[in-house]
């Protein structure tokens, strides 16, 4: 006649441990063209899909260690649409066998307040950028043509300016710790993108 | 006489018929597939189904021009008898396809002459030929033939010209530059190259006046310091690591690749400078 | 999504939880009511291990509701609110060098779910680390979403079957600078959740109840 025990699992649901396997690269505007047209070849028959999205990046300091960081993302094109929070855990670049970055990630989707709840949390706003370009998908992979831009006043994401003469292009997928074979197709994905591109696997560290 | 002509009539139309038969066989397995195996299908095997059909059409073609075939354009088909009972018999030769022989559908299947709609279409064009003069007609001919002519030129020659773009853009056009990559990855990565320390915008508006870094380092900084301990003598970093002050010599291989990347126009890196001029 | 209202009802006198539970659901019953399956509300405690601004830190909480299972709601006492979806508890297990959950905290409400009519009720069973800690009733009028045109309806709704313990007019409605005649959203349901759940947690010995 008792009441069914409260459960101790902290977590109820979410997917557990998903890995973003990503490769980097560059292309400058005048090739974009070229490049857009070789993807729209290669990847899945769809209709083009254009993106410009504004994204916040916030950090929450602890006593020690590294601040924790969490990427929001807001579309420009649909206002409405939620938010979309990000974590990347640290990079594994090591293992010469594997042919892509390796990290951690939690991708959640949020209702509008996120900026305000993320305040509250204790987090604050370190950067903001524009990203505007066109997503690409063959399968599970994902192409992104990206234009950043620097946000010139706070806030306001009419008043940009290009950060770079390129578009960044980056291939990703995500998959379940382990999966290391996507790595392969990435590799070769990569591989069909020469030269207009060179898809590399970038240790962010070395940037630094 | 007329008998050999009767045989070799008979003899030609049951060939005809085999045929055609083995066409439907394969017509039909070909859209079976397409409509029950599409997920599964691959490309070769659909162009392998293709090259089938193409035989066997090729197969019909040739048998109906070989000259032992007598023409059967003159072979006159007259209906005998038409009744609207359902014939059983007629069904079964036509797999269920007309089940009746009635003057209902007889005109239909018997007509020797196009589709009312396609005999419509071909009374237009006709008479649009007659419309436009003679001069006209010559010069559209014309036309068409060069258009014609220059396009197979071009499919014929397809190699100069590919490859002449190609090498273009391969020596004399770089598609991108690493320095661009390495400036884009680390502004999507650590905020190299977007503004810090500012005001936060319409999300914080709650706390003006109250610059978002106060009392604690950037992530640029934090991640420098925090990831590669010994470029800790780096930017502004030092003035939170004060005790390691020889640590700068680590620097140098980050610094060079800092000032590579502000040689770039749009590349306004404060911390590129700040490194500079500590060392 | 209606409006719901979200109270407390005492145990009766000389009865278990469990018992007053099954006193409602015949009550229920026998105005028509039909059941519909079961629910959940759960919520989880967070509190922030270390403040850089050295105030005390308000406490972050974490709700689950089986009306909308794949959603995450989290909360601040008095707001702000978040609605995100399930990722939201693998990031809180990522986050938890910052923000700690503390286990013993975690209180949820489970029971039945009966319909009648545009009247979705929901009793259920409070319970705290495994023991029951009190009842919950929600009641929700599916049929409008501003509280201000449908209270008086839900409050006549409630009194045939709780009695004299109807609730006030609960006050994520009264309290809205916009006043009643706004449209409610599931957060206004989980904030009351929230709000009968930590007077249950502060309630420490159940009154004149035999469960331990």
């Amino acid at each position: 006649m008792e009441a069914p025990p409260v459960t101790v699992m902290p977590v109820t649901g979410g997917t557990i441990n998903m890995m973003e396997y990503l490769l980097q690269g560059s292309v400058l505007d005048q090739s974009l063209d070229s490049l857009l047209h070789r993807l729209r070849g290669l990847c899945d028959n769809m209709e083009p899909e254009s993106f410009a999205d504004h994204e916040l990046v916030y950090l929450l300091k602890g006593q020690q260690g590294n601040p924790f960081i969490l990427r929001a993302r807001r579309s420009l094109a649909h206002p409405t649409a939620p938010w979309h929070l990000r974590y990347l855990g640290q990079p594994e670049v090591g293992d010469k066998s594997r042919h892509a970055l390796v990290r951690n990630c939690v991708d959640v989707a949020a209702s509008h307040s996120l900026p305000d709840f993320l305040n509250e949390m204790g987090f604050r706003m370190d950067h903001e950028f524009v990203a505007k370009g066109h997503i690409f998908r063959k399968g599970a992979l994902k192409v992104v043509v990206s234009k950043l831009s620097r946000v010139l006043v706070p806030g306001n994401t009419d008043n940009t300016e290009p950060l770079s003469l390129s578009y960044l292009v980056e291939l990703s997928v995500l998959a379940p710790a382990g999966q290391d074979t996507v790595s392969e197709d990435m590799r070769s994905f990569a591989e069909q993108l020469k030269p207009l591109v060179h898809l590399e696997k970038i240790d962010p560290k070395r940037l630094m | 006489m007329q008998q050999r002509e009767e045989k070799q009539l008979e003899a030609s139309v049951e060939s005809l018929i085999s045929r055609v038969a083995h066409l439907k066989n394969s017509l039909q397995s070909f859209i079976y597939k397409l409509e029950n195996e599409y997920d599964r299908l691959t490309w070769p095997s659909v162009l392998d189904n293709f090259a089938l059909l193409s035989g066997q059409l090729n197969t019909v073609n040739k048998l109906l021009r070989n000259e032992k075939t007598p023409s059967y354009r003159n072979q006159v088909i007259i209906p005998l008898l038409l009744s609207p009972d359902r014939d059983e018999e007629l069904a079964k030769l036509t797999e269920q396809r007309v089940p009746v022989f009635s003057h209902e559908i007889v005109p239909d299947h018997l007509r020797t002459k196009p589709d009312p709609e396609v005999e419509e279409q071909e009374k237009q064009l006709s008479s649009e030929a007659t419309r436009i003069g003679p001069d006209v007609a010559q010069k559209q001919i014309q036309a068409l033939n060069k258009l014609c002519s220059s396009l197979l030129e071009k499919l014929n020659n397809p190699r100069d010209d590919r490859d002449a773009e190609t090498a273009a853009m391969r020596q004399n056009k770089p598609s991108f530059n690493p320095a661009d990559t390495n400036a884009l990855v680390a502004a999507v990565g650590f905020g190299k190259g977007l503004s810090k320390c500012r005001p936060p915008g319409p999300v914080a508006q709650g706390h003006p006046g109250q610059p978002m870094m106060t009392g604690g380092p950037t992530l640029q900084q934090v991640t420098i310091s925090g990831t590669s301990g010994h470029q800790a003598g780096m930017g502004a970093s030092v003035t939170q690591q004060p005790g390691q002050p020889g640590k700068i010599p680590s620097s140098i291989k980050t610094n060079i690749k800092s000032a590579s990347a502000s040689l770039h126009p749009y590349n306004r890196d404060s911390e590129a400078m700040r490194t500079w001029q500590l060392s | 999504m209606g409006v719901t209202c979200v109270c407390q009802v005492p145990v009766a006198e000389g009865k278990s939880v469990q018992q007053t539970v099954e006193q409602l659901h015949k009550k229920l019953e026998q105005l028509g009511a039909m059941k519909q399956g079961s629910f959940f509300v759960d919520c989880e405690t967070y509190h922030a291990t270390s403040n850089a601004s050295g105030q005390p830190s308000k406490l972050l909480y974490v709700m689950h509701n089986s009306e909308t299972p794949l959603s995450c709601l989290a909360l601040f006492e008095g707001g702000p609110f978040l609605t995100a979806d399930a990722n939201f508890d693998v990031l809180m297990v990522k986050l938890k060098s910052h923000f700690q959950n503390a286990k013993g905290h975690k209180v949820e409400s489970r029971g039945a779910r009966y319909r009648y009519c545009d009247f979705l009720v929901k009793v259920g069973t409070v319970t705290m680390s495994s023991s029951a800690r009190g009842i919950s009733v929600e009641v929700e009028y599916c049929a409008c979403v501003v509280p201000g045109d449908c209270w008086n309806l839900m409050k006549e709704f409630m009194q045939s079957f709780l009695g004299s313990s109807v609730p006030e007019l609960p006050a994520v409605f009264s309290s809205k600078p916009e006043g009643l005649f706004v449209p409610t959203d599931c957060m206004d349901t989980m904030s009351q959740y929230l709000e009968l759940f930590s007077k249950v947690r502060k309630q420490q010995v159940l009154p004149g109840s035999s469960v331990r």
